[in-house]
């Protein structure tokens, strides 16, 4: 899998597409390379080094065509150009240089006249060139001479031949400054000796090109000629004798004998006027691939075509299902489609382009766009002739949205608009859709419109010409149609006004006429006329232009109309959910995937720009103009809309409290990405560079979230659609039913699906519960009215009625008594084991041991463990649970040294123990020991004792406790919060997440979070997150406190507050913490590089902030190490955005507080250190 | 043609065509215009337009056909066709349960965004491949690839009662033997609302539509065979 997405990955680069066309944001921008590479239709990876005014001459007995000047041959001004591996010059006066204005650089007029997009010129390979001398003699500075491989390479030609081949030799004279010829010269001279291992490339790619056959000496022509496309077989459309395909191939001949062939061929105005008249048969094929660059292309990479064949042979796909569909009615009327070789051939063509570009995959059109192509080249060619048009030629045209398709049918009819005004009043007036008339015109290229002959005449000029041809020939065709057009007021009769006079169109245009020379006129020389002389003033700028103009307008469109279906069709599940929500859910979830596109590119840049320094400087400014391709967009085509598991994450951190995570960017967090990655192949590298996730918090990891992932994810195929995601949301928020609530709650953790949940899985569940609650409930369990609501509940126990009794601690005291309830009721699964159980624990602890995959959250279930056996101790009373709990989590500091060196200290001190010890080993160690303990003194826990609980027990233990089910009935679902998402959910509903002022405030707020924090803690990674957590948190509130002081100065009173709180809380855990134990010194080391890692990362993120604006920033903040540094740039990317801002930062604050006076429990220790750093940088 | 100096009232009607790719749709109009079959039909690029009259007892109807590219990606341009549009034929295939999902995504939309009143007819096409094909020409010739002779996947019932529960017209017709297929534009015009029937858009328009009658246009180009008389029913 790996490998095909790096091959693919590989090939899309040798493809990439051009931004120019591609209506990208660097569209309005575009880099000077692109506009280069589409001047010259040279492949994406060449950028314009040196370039330098230069007159081009022809020697005379190259020069056949025209008035010949006998003494100097031909001679052209213009612009020389050299690229890593190309030389190009036209007379097309065009700058590339970074100094020249847009303008000056994107000169694309397309005269029809002469020009052509690239003027007259050449466009010689380097590894074509063969020799290149300076000539002393000329009146110039500097002037070079240069010959070619032209016709020599092939056939290692004897030497008599030789003589006979004229060598092909140009001479060209650069005018400027002695210093910029040099420069020139040594460029091309290091160009020159980087391509001569491209030799081999370029007679394997020429050998396929039907001039060297051609032009190869008759007594040489017994080899088979190469592969012209499936006319050679079957003869190609039309008549030849009416075509004068004869007269053409022989001029044809005599230019390219003159001007060189193929890769060497120069072009002079004949070659135009030649082209305008129609190619011959067997060469059009070869020519079509030269003026659209495709054969650049095809040199770049010779083995693509086989290659990308091979790699996927015998693999499948919905686009090729879809070709198949259409194999048999593609252009079926030519025989060469009737016949398996035609049908074999398309399909490969077309099957491996969905390759290679998945994201067009496969549009009706394209097969018969590609039928057409293979009437005339090889296989190899026509993909490449593919790829040519859909990047860059029509770009977006069969993309899934075919928003180029749309976009082109605004800009004809705004054209229409602009020269035909009274026509277009007509169609508006009688309610004419012109683009039902003239889209399939676009979308096939005029194959499936026109009669084929004509069709490939228009094609002629298209690929010399570009896109603007298709509009001038549909402007011409609507000019010369008018006045019957006129007459018709409805869609049907202007269809078939059209449709006539196609069928009409090798009838004479003026069959009346006098003048049997307008008589031989037909209608579609007339049609070629009236397009390129009447609108000749539609260029390439004017349709660029309207495009930019119309492309919002369009791509909002098609996202409306995506959005719309999308929703309607999610299935039976989504009815439960409201339109809204729908909707909002469809924001969320493309925004995520277009979010994280956008990210994973920028990355991908700064790796490659990273990449690319160490190579010449030039080349890295040449490539500096940003190839930002827009992607992702839906009206684009999204090139994805399946979720990952980390998008899921992300997805699910924009809605829900419980989804964040408590402590981003500790080191922990890779460990548990590197975990991952064999789960999930898509796990990203974390980017010290950019925060992987953007903007936004950054998401926690969680068993519950993978099980979560893996329940939705229906078909198991790792990702989740849209319509996975509404169903899955639809069956917890939808229903508003406890019952089923419960009931999924349970299928999650039933994995085998038996109706069965073993001991692990209790447990799991009880994290889970924990995680999901670590932020307090929602719903109807807000602070304020839970008291109220919750009432009933206080008659079981004193706390009840307390004011200060917060409803996350009770509920961390109802997940106490829910596990050993469980236990309770649970059957268990071999009756006969628990005689000899006791007996066995240490023998088979070990195995237990061994047994159970170390994940990260593993390392809860001590913490699980001791829940479970300190509720067995005790009875079955609430408020003791709770005692226990608070007793668990608040050990004072004292005991800690004696449980570290007492064999058999009590469960609880144990663990605390257990997460301070930082190797692993020791605390695997201990944590035998502990669960040891927790096992003898609870026969429920014994591994050697299965048992399990089935739904209707867990129902009733669920029911059993009014807080948990009120978290089922109400919270949970709730919990996702689909329409508005986080920001606004944050601060009013958050029942711990409390304000600075309650900070403030004292020790109640302190309390209600430190049992939150202990229980995310617990719930995510036992105490060893706990201690994470804070000693994060720690960090991050002086990161944050920091970075607030720095702010304006308003703000600064409310700060000063604010940090006033942490501070104070840390300086007395720093107290705290002189008398506890000395092993602590490693951790305090690690906190110390933690907290650079983690200020560091908050500058990060801050800066991803303003992802866009701040970005530039980056490379400058890179270099940079120091964190103050990274903090200050992140303040000021942030700046700009304080509202949103101002609450995020109030969460992190608090959060921070919390972990801290949390920690005095169970991590004292973790908090003192973290307490000691922050005095050292607030002073600081 | 020979209606035209019948005194019963004329009026057209819009119809399109919508529906999974290569279930017949295009078809199923050249069996009822032209009444012809072409085995390898080049697939619609955007749509294709045609006219065919239908005489009821009471008047006449003139069908201005849009049969709409199937392709999934195409179908973004299909609100520009089935605009104002009075009747709809969703078509899927019997023998392809996918294209019935299709179909009622098409039907959805219709229903919401299609103008009020729409007549919607569900049909089923390739019965021809089916053991109950009333098949006058050679059926079960290629029948998914297996000889069984039955490809059908999709039940009458099961399409029945969702057209029933959705008040559509329901059919099943083959457009490669002709059964069924004139039934369900008879069935079409009879169920278009008096009210809703405008006469002929006016003078310019049938004037300008009488070049085009019976005549099958097709934006897919000339080289198609000439139009032959359309079955009037």
């Amino acid at each position: 899998m790996l490998n095909f997405s790096s091959f693919v990955q590989k090939a899309q680069q040798l493809l990439e597409p051009v931004q120019g066309l591609n209506l990208s944001e660097s569209d309005k921008n575009p880099s000077k390379a692109s506009l280069f590479q589409n001047q010259f239709r040279l492949p994406s990876s060449q950028h314009p080094l040196y370039e330098i005014t230069a007159e081009l001459t022809i020697p005379p007995t190259n020069a056949t065509q025209g008035d010949r000047d006998r003494d100097r041959g031909y001679q052209y001004a213009g612009k020389l150009h050299l690229s890593e591996a190309f030389l190009s010059f036209s007379t097309t006066p065009s700058s590339f240089l970074q100094s020249a204005t847009t303008s000056t650089s994107s000169i694309f007029t397309g005269q029809t006249h002469g020009g052509g997009p690239n003027g007259n010129g050449f466009t010689f390979p380097l590894c074509s060139i063969r020799r290149v001398e300076r000539l002393h003699s000329q009146n110039f500075q500097f002037a070079l001479s240069i010959s070619t491989w032209n016709g020599i390479s092939q056939d290692a030609a004897k030497e008599k031949d030789k003589k006979e081949l004229r060598e092909q030799r140009v001479t060209l004279q650069l005018a400027g400054s002695r210093q910029a010829c040099e420069r020139f010269c040594d460029g091309l001279k290091k160009g020159l000796r980087a391509n001569v291992g491209n030799v081999a490339k370029l007679k394997k790619v020429t050998a396929e090109c039907y001039s060297e056959y051609l032009l190869r000496p008759d007594d040489k022509k017994n080899a088979a000629p190469p592969d012209a496309g499936l006319g050679m077989l079957f003869k190609y459309p039309g008549d030849p004798k009416k075509l004068r395909d004869r007269a053409k191939m022989r001029l044809w001949a005599e230019y390219l004998r003159d001007n060189g062939r193929n890769t060497t061929l120069i072009r002079q105005p004949t070659f135009h006027k030649l082209i305008r008249v129609g190619l011959p048969n067997r060469l059009r094929g070869e020519i079509w691939e030269l003026t659209s660059g495709s054969l650049y292309l095809r040199l770049e990479n010779p083995t693509l075509y086989a290659d990308t064949l091979a790699k996927f042979s015998g693999q499948e796909s919905l686009a090729i299902d879809e070709i198949e569909k259409d194999l048999n009615r593609s252009l079926p009327e030519y025989p060469g489609f009737q016949s398996e070789e035609g049908i074999g051939r398309l399909r490969r063509v077309l099957t491996a382009y969905s390759w290679l570009n998945a994201d067009v995959g496969y549009c009706q059109a394209m097969n018969i766009v590609v039928a057409a192509l293979l009437i005339y080249m090889s296989e190899a060619q026509a993909f490449f002739l593919l790829s040519a048009l859909c990047d860059r030629l029509v770009p977006g045209y069969y993309s899934t949205t075919m928003y180029g398709t749309l976009l082109d049918q605004k800009v004809f009819e705004s054209l229409v608009e602009r020269t035909m005004p009274i026509l277009w009043e007509h169609l508006v007036k009688s309610d004419v859709q012109l683009s039902v008339v003239s889209l399939p015109w676009f979308l096939s290229l005029y194959i499936n419109s026109m009669p084929l002959v004509f069709a490939f005449r228009v094609l002629d000029v298209f690929f010399v010409e570009g896109p603007k041809v298709l509009f001038q020939v549909g402007l011409a065709i609507l000019r010369i149609n008018g006045e019957e057009l006129l007459d018709a007021t409805d869609d049907g009769a202007f269809i078939s006004v059209l449709k006539s006079y196609f069928s009409r169109l090798d009838e004479s245009a003026h069959p009346k006429s006098e003048n049997p020379k307008l008589r031989a006129v037909t209608k579609f020389q007339e049609l070629m006329v009236v397009a390129f002389k009447e609108f000749s003033g539609i260029t390439h700028s004017t349709i660029t232009d309207l495009r930019l103009k119309n492309k919002d307008a369009v791509l909002s469109n098609i996202e409306n109309f995506a959005k719309r279906t999308a929703i309607r069709n999610l299935g039976p599940d989504s009815k439960l959910l409201s339109n809204d929500e729908l909707g909002a859910l469809y924001d969320r979830f493309y925004g995520v995937l277009y979010e994280r596109q956008q990210r994973d590119h920028i990355i991908k840049q700064e790796q490659a720009r990273r990449a690319k320094s160490s190579r010449s400087r030039i080349a890295e400014a040449a490539s500096e103009g940003s190839h930002s391709v827009e992607k992702g967009r839906v009206g684009l085509g999204p090139s994805t809309s399946l979720m990952d598991y980390d998008a899921f994450r992300e997805f699910l951190a924009g809605m829900c409290k419980w989804a964040i995570s408590d402590s981003p960017s500790t080191p922990q967090r890779d460990a548990f990405a590197e975990k991952e990655k064999s789960f999930y192949g898509s796990f990203r590298r974390s980017d010290t560079l950019l925060s992987p996730w953007g903007a936004g918090p950054e998401p926690a990891e969680h068993e519950f979230l993978q099980r979560l992932f893996q329940k939705w994810d229906t078909d198991s195929s790792s990702a989740l659609t849209l319509q996975k995601v509404v169903s899955g949301l639809a069956r917890i928020k939808g229903k508003r039913d406890i019952m089923g609530a419960i009931n999924y709650f349970f299928e999650l953790y039933d994995d085998d699906g038996d109706g069965k949940v073993d001991r692990e899985g209790i447990l799991r569940m009880s994290e889970a519960l924990l995680f999901l609650s670590r932020r307090g409930l929602e719903g109807t369990l807000s602070p304020s009215n839970s008291t109220l609501t919750l009432s009933g509940d206080s008659t079981n126990g004193p706390h009840g009625d307390v004011p200060g009794q917060p409803v996350s601690e009770r509920f961390l005291g109802s997940v106490s008594a829910f596990i050993r309830r469980c236990f309770e009721y649970a059957d268990p699964d071999h009756p006969k084991n628990q005689d000899n159980a006791v007996q066995n624990i240490q023998q088979k602890l070990g195995s237990t041991q061994l047994d159970e995959p170390t994940t990260g959250e593993e390392l809860a279930n001590p913490d699980a463990f001791a829940i479970g056996d300190d509720d067995d101790d005790d009875d079955d009373e609430d408020e003791d649970d709770e005692d226990d709990l608070l007793a668990m989590d608040s050990p004072t500091g004292s005991p800690k040294a004696a449980a570290k060196k007492a064999d058999n200290p009590p469960p609880a001190l144990q663990l605390n123990s257990t997460e301070i010890t930082p190797s692993k080993n020791d605390t695997e160690v201990r944590r035998r020991v502990s669960k040891a303990q927790s096992e003898r003194a609870n026969v429920a826990l014994d591994p050697s004792n299965p048992l399990h609980i089935t739904l209707p027990t867990f129902r009733m233990v669920v029911l059993a406790d009014e807080l948990l089910e009120h978290f089922f009935e109400t919270s949970f679902p709730t919990s996702f919060h689909i329409i508005e998402g986080l920001q606004q959910a944050t601060p009013t509903s958050a029942s711990s997440l409390t304000t600075f002022s309650g900070l403030g405030i004292g020790a109640r707020p302190a309390a209600n979070a430190g049992a939150a924090a202990g229980a995310s803690a617990g719930a995510g990674r036992g105490l060893r997150g706990v201690l994470d957590n804070i000693v994060t948190d720690g960090m991050r509130v002086a990161a944050e406190v920091r970075r607030r002081m720095e702010e304006a100065q308003k703000e600064l009173e409310k700060n000063a507050l604010a940090a006033g709180g942490p501070h104070q809380q840390h300086q007395q855990q720093g107290k705290q913490r002189g008398g506890a134990n000395d092993e602590d010194e490693d951790d305090e080391d690690e906190d110390d590089g933690g907290f650079d890692r983690a200020s560091t990362r908050s500058g990060k993120s801050g800066g991803a902030g303003g992802l866009s604006s701040a970005y530039h920033g980056d490379a400058e903040r890179r270099s940079v190490r120091s964190s103050d540094r990274d903090l200050l740039t992140g303040a000021d990317a942030e700046a700009g955005d304080e509202a949103l801002l101002g609450s995020q930062a109030g969460t992190v604050g608090i959060e921070g507080g919390e972990g801290n006076s949390a920690g005095q429990p169970s991590a004292s220790v973790g908090g003192g250190g973290a307490g000691k750093v922050v005095g050292v940088e607030f002073d600081g | 043609m020979a209606d035209s100096s019948a005194p019963k009232p004329s009026s057209s009607v819009k119809l399109v065509l919508l529906g999974e790719a290569a279930v017949g749709k295009s078809s199923l109009v050249l069996r009822f215009v032209n009444n012809d079959f072409q085995e390898n039909k080049e697939p619609t690029i955007g749509a294709a337009f045609l006219t065919q009259k239908c005489n009821l007892p009471t008047r006449t109807i003139k069908f201005e056909i849009w049969d709409t590219a199937g392709q999934e990606r195409f179908a973004s341009l299909a609100p520009m066709y089935y605009r104002n549009a009075q009747a709809a034929l969703v078509v899927y295939d019997l023998t392809k349960p996918t294209s019935l999902i299709k179909a009622k995504h098409w039907v959805a939309e219709l229903q919401r965004q299609a103008s009020p009143g729409i007549v919607i007819a569900l049909v089923g096409n390739k019965l021809d491949l089916t053991e109950d094909g009333t098949g006058s020409g050679g059926d079960a010739e290629d029948a998914g690839g297996e000889d069984s002779g039955d490809a059908r996947k999709i039940s009458t019932e099961e399409a029945k009662t969702y057209a029933e529960e959705e008040g559509l017209l329901f059919f099943e017709t083959s457009a490669k033997t002709g059964f069924n297929v004139t039934e369900v534009f008879t069935a079409i015009a009879n169920a278009i609302p008096e009210t809703s029937l405008k006469t002929a858009r006016g003078p310019g328009a049938s004037h300008a539509a009488a070049r085009t009658e019976e005549q099958r246009v097709n934006l897919n180009g000339p080289r198609d065979p000439n139009a032959k008389e359309g079955c009037a029913c």
